[in-house]
């Protein structure tokens, strides 16, 4: 039986059987913690307050990008490091592809952890009540799914042109994104995390969070779209002209 | 197909002298290569290397660090050449994917994919080949370095010489007719080494252009056609193996001799023009020395030496040239 996207599959393989996806699993679980230490005392802020929060000031600018970071890195970078990459690139396959089915594992992977950890901690704080909200939890996925586009393409072709990808991601989404991001204003438009948050905003009529200069749906989609098909336009480049040693 | 550039006498029986080693390329040259260079920063990888290689059995030969893993790296086009060219069945060797359609590389580094079996690892380069019959194919490329009895265990728990096997089977799994293998034979056992030996000649001989890089001189020995010595990146000499030593036996040659009376055969032996130095040598047990002598016509001294040792009824125990084999060639063409 052929097997259509042979490297998708052999890239999820790899993820299962890291150490990373375990370090990501264990992560993604931080968000839960806060819920059910939420459980324990609510204070004045309502559940739907509650989950806004958490995606807008944990998982948006910290845990989505980390674990795409960390799978990203992990798809493309450690195949050229430990040399696993001459398997892939002397077959008669063009590197987009390459590229492209690594993508895809990626998102993919990062999507089902990330949609897994914000649907636990939203079930724990909606306390049995989940059906109640579900436009939010709803929002908050697309949100995701949008993040996970844009960091995976940004970090894999990072991966490919750093040698310490995953120190110049960390550097990129704590310090340039989180840190800098706070005190210049201007950062913020050309951070994957500001159009992340605008998403989400956009798509609820009750965001329960403010979120400043707050893009517009179509034009945050277009940017991320934009932004995945230039870094992943580099990635293949760089496959294509990086000496394999 | 005719390379013009660089005229060349013929392969067979020739050697180059280092100043000029020149390509043998020939019309059935399946890879032709052109004024290759590699170079990082000040440091020369390889250095204006030309040469050829027909369908047969190819050894790279050096010693580590000579450039060979670079050499081959360029040919397989995942290092791109500082200066030069490289073509293989015509086509460049980096930039066309097709290509590798009908190449395959046993690369040197260990690493496979440790989750996914034996099988599994061939077969997915079966899949990556776009093998219209990947299980077929992968059943084939197994059986032929028999692996099959092993071939769904993971590749984690594999030995050093059944990574090599299932590397050989993996870049087997397409029949290419071109078959570059960086050091196929390390981490083999004997028995292992001897099937994997028996199996590049039969590449070989199928028509098959195989080109072996290796430091381990006695076995190049036993598989390769033709040799292509590399030292400090230049291409040290090119030619038929058995030519190259017939070209060593007109320089002084090294032979250790022990018999029952070293100093009276040295004596007689001494009046050979051809005997360029003799010494003694002690043994460790404090028997009789050995005799080490150095010839500049080493045909003509096998044939004195017994001649001399029966006319004084000296009993010879052992004759033993001290570089006759691949590692003199080697020896010889790396240090000119």
């Amino acid at each position: 039986m052929m097997d259509p996207v042979p490297i998708l599959g052999l890239t999820i393989r790899q993820f299962i059987g890291g150490k990373a996806i375990r370090v990501v699993f264990l992560f993604s679980l931080v968000p839960a913690i806060f819920a059910l230490i939420y459980l324990i005392d609510a204070g004045t802020s309502t559940p739907r307050e509650f989950i806004a929060g958490i995606f807008q000031e944990l998982v948006a600018p910290t845990l989505l990008p980390i674990v795409t970071l960390i799978l990203a890195t992990n798809a493309l970078g450690n195949e050229v490091e430990d040399r696993t990459m001459v398997y892939l690139v002397l077959k008669p396959i063009s590197r987009a592809r390459i590229v492209l089915e690594k993508f895809a594992a990626v998102v993919l992977t990062a999507t089902l952890i990330l949609w897994e950890s914000m649907l636990l901690t939203y079930l724990l704080a909606m306390r049995g009540d989940a059906g109640n909200n579900i436009e939010q939890l709803l929002a908050i996925f697309a949100a995701q799914f949008v993040g996970v586009l844009g960091y995976g393409a940004l970090f894999m072709a990072i991966s490919l042109i750093v040698p310490r990808a995953l120190l110049a991601g960390l550097i990129y989404s704590l310090l340039w994104e989180s840190l800098f991001g706070r005190f210049i204003p201007g950062i913020r438009l050309v951070s994957v995390r500001h159009y992340v948050q605008s998403i989400y905003v956009r798509l609820l009529d009750r965001p329960a969070v403010s979120l400043d200069e707050a893009m517009n749906l179509f034009p945050a989609l277009i940017v991320i779209a934009c932004l995945v098909g230039a870094t992943l336009a580099i990635a293949t480049w760089r496959l294509r002209t990086m000496n394999l040693e | 197909m005719t390379v013009p550039a660089m005229p060349s006498p013929p392969m067979t029986g020739e050697v180059r002298p280092p100043a000029s080693v020149a390509p043998p390329i020939t019309e059935n040259a399946t890879i032709v290569v052109e004024r290759l260079s590699k170079w990082y920063g000040d440091v020369v990888a390889v250095s204006d290397v030309t040469f050829g290689i027909d369908p047969g059995v190819t050894a790279l030969l050096g010693p580590n660090g000579a450039g060979k893993s670079t050499t081959l790296e360029m040919l397989t086009g995942l290092l791109a050449p500082s200066a030069g060219t490289i073509r293989l069945l015509g086509k460049p060797a980096r930039g066309d994917v097709s290509l590798y359609r009908d190449v395959g590389l046993v690369p040197e580094q260990e690493t496979l994919y440790p989750f996914l079996t034996c099988r599994e690892f061939v077969r997915l380069n079966a899949v990556l080949q776009k093998l219209s019959d990947p299980d077929a194919a992968t059943e084939r490329a197994l059986d032929i370095v028999e692996m099959l009895p092993d071939a769904d265990r993971e590749l984690r728990g594999f030995s050093k010489g059944m990574r090599q096997r299932t590397k050989v089977a993996a870049a087997l799994v397409h029949d290419p007719s071109i078959l570059l293998m960086d050091e196929p034979l390390n981490g083999t056992d004997p028995l292992q080494r001897a099937r994997l030996i028996d199996l590049i000649i039969r590449l070989g001989k199928q028509g098959k252009t195989v080109v072996v890089s290796s430091h381990i001189l006695h076995e190049v020995e036993r598989f390769a056609d033709r040799i292509l010595v590399i030292n400090r990146g230049k291409l040290a000499a090119a030619g038929d193996y058995h030519a190259i030593r017939d070209k060593i036996d007109e320089h002084a040659r090294a032979v250790r001799i022990r018999c029952s009376d070293p100093r009276r055969l040295a004596s007689e032996l001494i009046r050979d023009n051809a005997i360029v130095s003799m010494r003694f040598e002690p043994t460790l047990d404090g028997t009789l020395p050995s005799l080490v002598i150095e010839t500049g016509d080493v045909r003509s001294f096998y044939r004195i030496a017994p001649a001399a040792a029966r006319a004084l009824d000296v009993h010879l125990y052992e004759v033993s040239a001290l570089d006759d084999s691949l590692a003199s060639v080697f020896a010889y063409v790396v240090g000119r």
